[in-house]
């Protein structure tokens, strides 16, 4: 009995699998769709300035974080809405769903744990001055940040 | 090895109890390979968090059932004159309690976190040179991990029986239902691979309520034991059939006109108090010290007998006879035989 069930649950994993790959659905998913929003159309970031990172001149955000920023909303054929806040109320304006991605001097350090989706540390940002740079996503955002951290191990790699 | 208290373990007995140790020893070192490896994969999903939890967890009954070993074994002393058989039931309480107390606080965090509709994030990690969602790694590790569990968990089922160890036995079937354990983190990572969120929490807490069930089982049979509980089978599913055996022994005996008996499980061992109504009130000193040899010499886990001469048997003594309370374990005729025969020859 015990190994019937077994044989279930294996063919059961293995079958759910197979029939997610077939219907196209993917893994990771996004539970509230940011990528399939921002594919194609605008992707909200937030940038927290920082003195070697990110620069701020009226409307202007410039700086090497914003151009790996832009970089990868051209790989997804989005255009960069910015927004510029302070890390709380960028982390707020995240949980709210007013902006897909925030990007500043923000190490692997990060508290935000919590009230963000934290990606892979990258030392090797130009600029960090040795500090491992991290981007935050809205919680749980999965196909976003898989997606996101796979093009900046490409870029920066 | 082969020592108990003041009992001495026949060949089959000590054999066991050799390979139960060194298959507690194997399950330590399994089991701490495991829990390393899932704490490099655990990510941000409560399943897998309260699976690992587990696996730490899983450890308590194997360092009980091996420190509790130590003092089972040693000679009864004036201070301790019972010998200390009890450690393995203080080592089972133990780990009842620990399991029960940290499936409690899991299950909280599963349901909390799903009440506060935490998204669990799991990103990527670079894996022979390409980016590879985590998800996969953590499902890949949980099924390979399960395999060793139902395996070892048979073995020390097998070893339960003839050792009559509760704690062993209590070990063995957490083993055997262990891959429940990595089914269930494994459905809640999919989960969250196709983006039902809730599915990690759910599968938490169903990992959870299974701690929690082990715990409350643990504690109950560990507790009961304590208190003295008439001795069970090692699976706790009846009367022992040695009670039986015990009393018709002593009724074989040609100056005994009724026996019956209190027998408790000491954990590993029995301790034996029998009643007997002798025919003639003169019989002499010396048949009740051979009654209570032969007494001991019906199975290697009742060594410490005590027969005691009564004008009327206690009442919540144990006469040993199927309509005298509760049915007793199947096989009890055959047993009356056996004990009837030894009893006849005893010394």
């Amino acid at each position: 009995m015990r190994r019937r069930a077994r044989l279930v649950a294996g063919v059961a994993v293995i079958s759910l699998a197979a029939g997610l790959g077939g219907c196209g659905l993917q893994i990771p998913a996004d539970p509230n769709g940011t990528l399939d929003r921002a594919t194609g159309a605008e992707l909200r970031v937030g940038a927290s300035p920082d003195a070697s990172l990110i620069e701020v001149r009226g409307d202007d955000v410039s700086g090497v974080l914003a151009e790996v920023v832009e970089a990868f909303a051209a790989s997804i054929d989005a255009t960069v809405e910015w927004t510029v806040g302070g890390e709380e109320q960028l982390v707020t304006g995240l949980e709210e769903g007013e902006l897909d991605l925030v990007v500043g001097g923000i190490t692997d350090e990060t508290p935000w744990l919590d009230r963000a989706g934290v990606s892979r540390g990258y030392p090797e940002m130009p600029g960090a001055n040795g500090r491992t740079i991290v981007m935050l996503v809205p919680l749980g955002e999965n196909r976003f940040l898989s997606t996101l951290e796979t093009f900046l191990d490409e870029e920066l790699g | 090895m082969s020592r108990f208290g003041r009992t001495d373990l026949p060949e089959e007995q000590a054999v066991a109890m050799r390979k139960a140790v060194r298959i507690e020893i194997f399950t330590i070192c399994y089991t701490t390979v495991t829990i390393g490896v899932v704490a490099l994969v655990l990510g941000n999903s409560q399943a897998m968090k309260t699976a690992w939890v587990e696996d730490i967890l899983s450890l308590t009954p194997q360092v009980a059932f091996l420190v509790a070993l130590i003092f089972v074994r040693r000679r009864p002393t004036k201070a301790h004159p019972f010998g200390l058989h009890r450690a393995m039931s203080v080592g089972h309480l133990v780990a009842g309690v620990a399991l029960f107390v940290v499936g409690t606080t899991l299950a909280w965090e599963a349901i909390s976190g799903f009440l506060r509709g935490d998204h669990p994030t799991i990103g990527t990690v670079v894996l022979f040179g390409s980016s590879v969602w985590l998800g996969w790694v953590m499902i890949a590790v949980m099924a390979v991990i399960a395999i060793g569990p139902p395996f070892y968990g048979r073995y020390k089922l097998k070893l339960a029986k003839p050792l009559h160890n509760k704690l062993l036995y209590a070990d063995a079937d957490m083993a055997k239902a262990d891959w429940q354990t990595n089914a269930a983190s494994i459905v809640g990572v999919l989960g969250i691979g196709v983006g039902l969120w809730w599915l990690d929490a759910a599968a938490a807490l169903f990992i959870s309520v299974g701690i929690i069930w082990d715990g409350l089982r643990n504690m109950k049979t560990a507790t009961l034991g304590l208190l003295d509980k008439r001795a069970a089978t090692y699976d706790e599913k009846s009367v022992h059939p040695l009670i039986a055996e015990v009393a018709s022994t002593l009724r074989a005996l040609p100056w005994v006109a009724d026996a019956a008996v209190r027998m408790r499980d000491l954990g590993q061992v029995f301790h034996v108090e029998a009643f007997v109504v002798p025919t003639d009130p003169r019989t002499p000193v010396e048949a009740y010290e051979a009654a209570s040899r032969a007494v001991a010499e019906l199975d290697w886990k009742v060594e410490d007998v005590e027969v005691i001469p009564v004008s009327v048997l206690p009442v919540e003594a144990d006469r040993g006879v199927p309509d005298d309370g509760e049915p007793h374990a199947d096989g009890s005729d055959d047993a009356d035989a056996t004990g009837a025969a030894r009893g006849g020859g005893g010394r």
